[in-house]
């Protein structure tokens, strides 16, 4: 140990390291990774917003594009294409053929103040698209919670200047066109580089505390149109039998008209008949007929009574009828 | 030794230049200070600047319109309602320099902007009434629909209201607006507010539940008087029916007398034409008949003598 450390070149045998090689190798290496990272590419819905050293640079369409690297240029990709959707008062749940909605604890959102300082319950729905993704990304922070806010107070101002019954009715339509048109304004103040698409009012309600009590409003409606057409057919169906007497009173005198004038033409036929036979000899008929009578009516009388005309009381007649029967 | 002191410059010079350089995004703008004072003017521009390596700092803030959304605030209006306000407003630094000296972050920015807006909407507000805050124009609203649209209706309490009122919400908020812009300019804190918005207007609670309690009764007299009404129309024409059908069968009895006498005049009329050809001999006939009908098995007949059918009694 008291030798100490003795150097001794040449004695570590050290490989030859191939230093060249690893230097070549290295910069191919840097080189592929460079090229790799200035490759970038845009889908087909996006706008590319580069940006050199924090400038804007350019925007770049759907493809492939070159830029330079490590953070020399930035891409941001925008989808300019796509129509993005916000809505209001309750969520979708589960978008499909029938979509599903939560529709509870949106109050907050969904009651509004109207015009006549009612309040309505609205819900609706904005599309919007991104027109300047440059403007979008460098104007306004926080674009949709802006949109949101935008709309919510948009909204609720038109609505403020109808009437609940004009909310949940005739305004329907100028109230979605005309938030739209505010909403715009207000947007290209900020210059946010949005546009908006759509706004529709999907459903307009009283508040749900009130609902029932509308409901009842369409309940009496009803019951008032069930009431009348109750009436209405008691209506018909008595008039119809009433006409049906009316008639047969009439049909009734008719056939009591005909039948006296029958009658009478046949009254008077017989006589004018009997009356030629009596104008041939008026005598003879005249006994005949008579004679005739007298047959007739004695023959039905079982008492008869010839009584003399030089009798001078038909008395004794009677008392001996009388007598003679005990 | 010399080949590392040419390997040291050149890391060094490296490392002076990244110290030296800063990059200035879009978003962004800043202010260079030196020992925490600032230096120079606010830098606005984006891109790449330069500055004193290791004794210049640089401190970022962001260019863009900045998001302030404040508490729902209650607040009597003049007309003594009290309402809940929620209001919102979009500011940015418009003059980093001084938004660093007096308000240093953002968070502080955020806080001062409550006092001043909540102030101003405060102010505004309470020197206005409902309808004027509610309402925008002075447009003629349609308060019922047609149907319900009648005097015997009592007017609604809301119906009086907004009459006396043009609306008034735009002025309102731009009355706000401009008070804030006047009170930051004085302030020179660097901060610009673009605009100020009111969300939500609603009724507190207490307001509300009355509220809903009036519109329910309201709906309830409506429903009502459909009811009524189902029913009054209901007699009425009950009431049509009978008129209808006594005029009917009226006007058939009146018909049928007539059609019964008119047959009744032509019936004597006839009889008369014929039997008045020989009056003398329609008595005997009609006498004979009479005869003939009156003279029944129950009658007893007593004759005399004299009479001329009997005269062949008494030739002897």
């Amino acid at each position: 140990m008291s030798q100490g450390f003795e150097f001794r070149p040449g004695e570590i045998n050290i490989p030859k390291i191939p230093v060249k090689k690893i230097i070549v190798f290295g910069a191919i290496l840097v080189v592929v990774v460079i090229l790799i990272s200035s490759f970038y590419t845009i889908r087909t819905n996006e706008n590319g917003v580069v940006l050199r050293f924090g400038k804007y640079h350019a925007t770049t369409m759907p493809g492939l594009h070159f830029k330079l690297p490590y953070g020399i240029d930035t891409v941001y990709p925008v989808e300019v294409a796509y129509q993005f959707k916000e809505e209001f008062g309750f969520l979708t749940i589960a978008p499909g053929i029938r979509s599903r909605y939560e529709n509870k604890n949106y109050e907050d959102e969904s009651w509004m103040l109207t015009g006549d300082l009612n309040i309505a319950e609205v819900k609706w729905i904005i599309q919007y698209k991104i027109i300047d993704p440059v403007a979008y990304l460098f104007n306004v922070r926080d674009v949709r919670n802006t949109i949101r806010a935008i709309s919510e107070a948009t909204v609720r101002l038109i609505v403020g200047d109808r009437s609940f019954h004009e909310a949940l009715q005739s305004e329907r339509k100028s109230i979605a066109d005309l938030s739209k048109i505010h909403m715009q304004k207000i947007l290209d103040k900020y210059k946010s580089g949005i546009s908006i698409q759509l706004v529709q009012l999907q459903d307009v309600h009283p508040p749900t505390p009130v609902a029932d009590s509308f409901n009842e409003v369409n309940r009496a409606k009803q019951e008032q149109e069930t009431a009348v057409n109750e009436a209405r057919q008691a209506y018909n169906k008595e008039i119809y039998q009433v006409q049906g007497e009316a008639q047969k009173m009439l049909n009734e005198a008719g056939g009591y008209a005909i039948e006296r004038v029958n009658n009478a033409k046949g009254d008077v036929a017989m006589f004018a008949a009997v009356l030629e036979e009596y104008n041939k000899a008026p005598q003879i008929t005249r006994d005949r007929l008579y004679l005739e009578m007298m047959e007739k009516v004695l023959s039905k009388i079982p008492d008869k009574v010839v009584v003399d005309a030089k009798l001078e009381s038909v008395l004794p007649l009677l008392n001996l009828d009388h007598g003679g029967k005990k | 030794m010399k080949q590392y002191i040419g390997i040291i410059i050149v890391v060094a010079g490296i490392i002076l230049l990244f110290g030296s350089l800063f990059i200035i995004d879009e978003t962004e703008q800043a202010v260079v200070t030196q020992f925490g004072k600032p230096v120079g003017n606010s830098i606005t521009d984006a891109g790449m600047h330069f500055k004193l390596p290791f004794i210049q700092e640089v401190i970022k803030f962001d260019k863009r319109l900045l998001e302030w959304d404040g508490e729902a605030n209650e607040i009597p209006t003049k007309d003594n309602k009290y309402i809940f306000i929620d209001t919102f407003a979009r500011w940015r630094i418009s003059d980093p320099l001084r938004f660093y000296k007096s308000a240093k972050n953002e968070y502080m920015a955020q806080s001062r902007l409550d006092d001043i807006i909540d102030g101003a909407v405060r102010d505004e507000i309470s020197n206005r009434v409902m309808p004027e805050i509610i309402r925008s124009t002075d447009r003629d609203m349609i308060i019922r629909d047609i149907e319900t649209l009648d005097e015997t209706m009592a007017p609604s309490e809301s119906q009086t209201q907004y009459d006396e009122h043009d609306g008034a919400r735009i002025d309102i908020i731009n009355d706000i607006l401009s008070a804030v812009v006047n009170n930051l300019e004085k302030l020179e804190m660097g901060i610009e507010v673009i605009d100020i918005q009111l969300k939500r207007i609603n009724y507190n609670k207490q307001v509300r539940e009355k509220l809903f309690s009036r519109m329910i009764s309201e709906q309830n007299r409506i429903a009502e008087k459909y009811r009524a009404q189902g029913q009054g129309q209901k007699q009425e024409i009950m009431g049509l029916q009978t008129q209808r059908k006594k005029e009917l069968l009226s006007n058939a009895y009146l018909k049928s007398q007539k059609i019964k006498g008119d047959a009744d005049a032509e019936a004597v009329q006839i009889y008369a034409e014929t039997y008045g050809k020989s009056e003398e001999f329609f008595n005997f006939i009609r006498t004979l008949k009479t005869y003939e009908n009156t003279i029944d098995p129950t009658t007893k007949l007593i004759l005399s003598t004299k009479n001329p059918y009997l005269k062949y009694f008494d030739q002897n």
